[in-house]
């Protein structure tokens, strides 16, 4: 069975590259709200509704600090590639596993965000929504791994 | 579904690892059809009752519940 929607192998080990400082860094920002400010720079912007005394303003160069953008990039785009590209001996169990992984990762992914949903509020709940952005495709590799590994584990006293 | 693949690999005398290099699927995919985890895709049963020389149906089997 072959699929042409997953990445080559060799994406794997660029994603994990991609993913680790990506997930290191969301964190030190995530609690010690670093920014590199080096980093403030000159973007544009499509749509910005204005600061407190600003209008809504369309098409636009703004001043912003971009730690946090390139952050976002660096996780999405490496969990993408670890997520989606195949494993060196991808085979029809394999594929299944990424399915059931899919599915299980959709349910945990809206489960946990649901009880937030609830629970949760104003500026905690943008924090919420900001980590969930990650969090499906975390769930996916997580899972996915869990069960390849324990499919191998429980295999080595079997001949 | 019940399967014979374990009984099969036993008249050949060939390890799951071989059987699996032979048919070119993963290890895990063989171990996990002979304990009845999963069920295979039409083209991988094909295969191994190509492999064994045996029809399908001798070596995958229907049960009651199916």
């Amino acid at each position: 069975m072959k699929t042409k929607l997953l990445l080559p192998n060799q994406f794997k080990k660029i994603g994990w590259c991609l993913l680790i400082p990506g997930l290191i860094f969301g964190l030190l920002t995530l609690f010690f709200e670093l920014d590199f400010e080096f980093l403030k720079v000159h973007v544009f912007s499509i749509y910005s509704s204005g600061s407190i005394f600003g209008h809504p303003t369309f098409f636009e160069i703004l001043k912003n600090n971009i730690t946090d953008e390139l952050i976002a990039i660096l996780i999405i785009i490496g969990a993408i590639f670890v997520a989606l590209s195949k494993e060196k001996n991808e085979d029809e169990f394999i594929l299944k596993n990424r399915l059931d992984s899919l599915v299980w990762a959709v349910y945990i992914n809206y489960a946990i965000l649901l009880f937030c949903i609830i629970f949760f509020y104003d500026m905690d709940f943008l924090t919420v929504m900001m980590i969930n952005m990650f969090t499906i495709l975390i769930f996916f590799i997580i899972r996915f791994y869990y069960v390849l590994y324990k499919s191998k584990k429980d295999m080595s006293h079997e001949k | 579904m019940k399967n014979s693949l374990k009984v099969e690999r036993a008249i050949k005398n060939i390890t799951q690892e071989e059987l699996a290099k032979q048919i070119g699927v993963t290890r895990q995919a063989i171990n996990s059809i002979e304990l009845g985890k999963y069920v295979p895709s039409t083209i991988l049963a094909l295969k191994l009752s190509r492999y064994f020389n045996k029809g399908v149906n001798e070596i995958f089997t229907l049960e009651e519940t199916d």
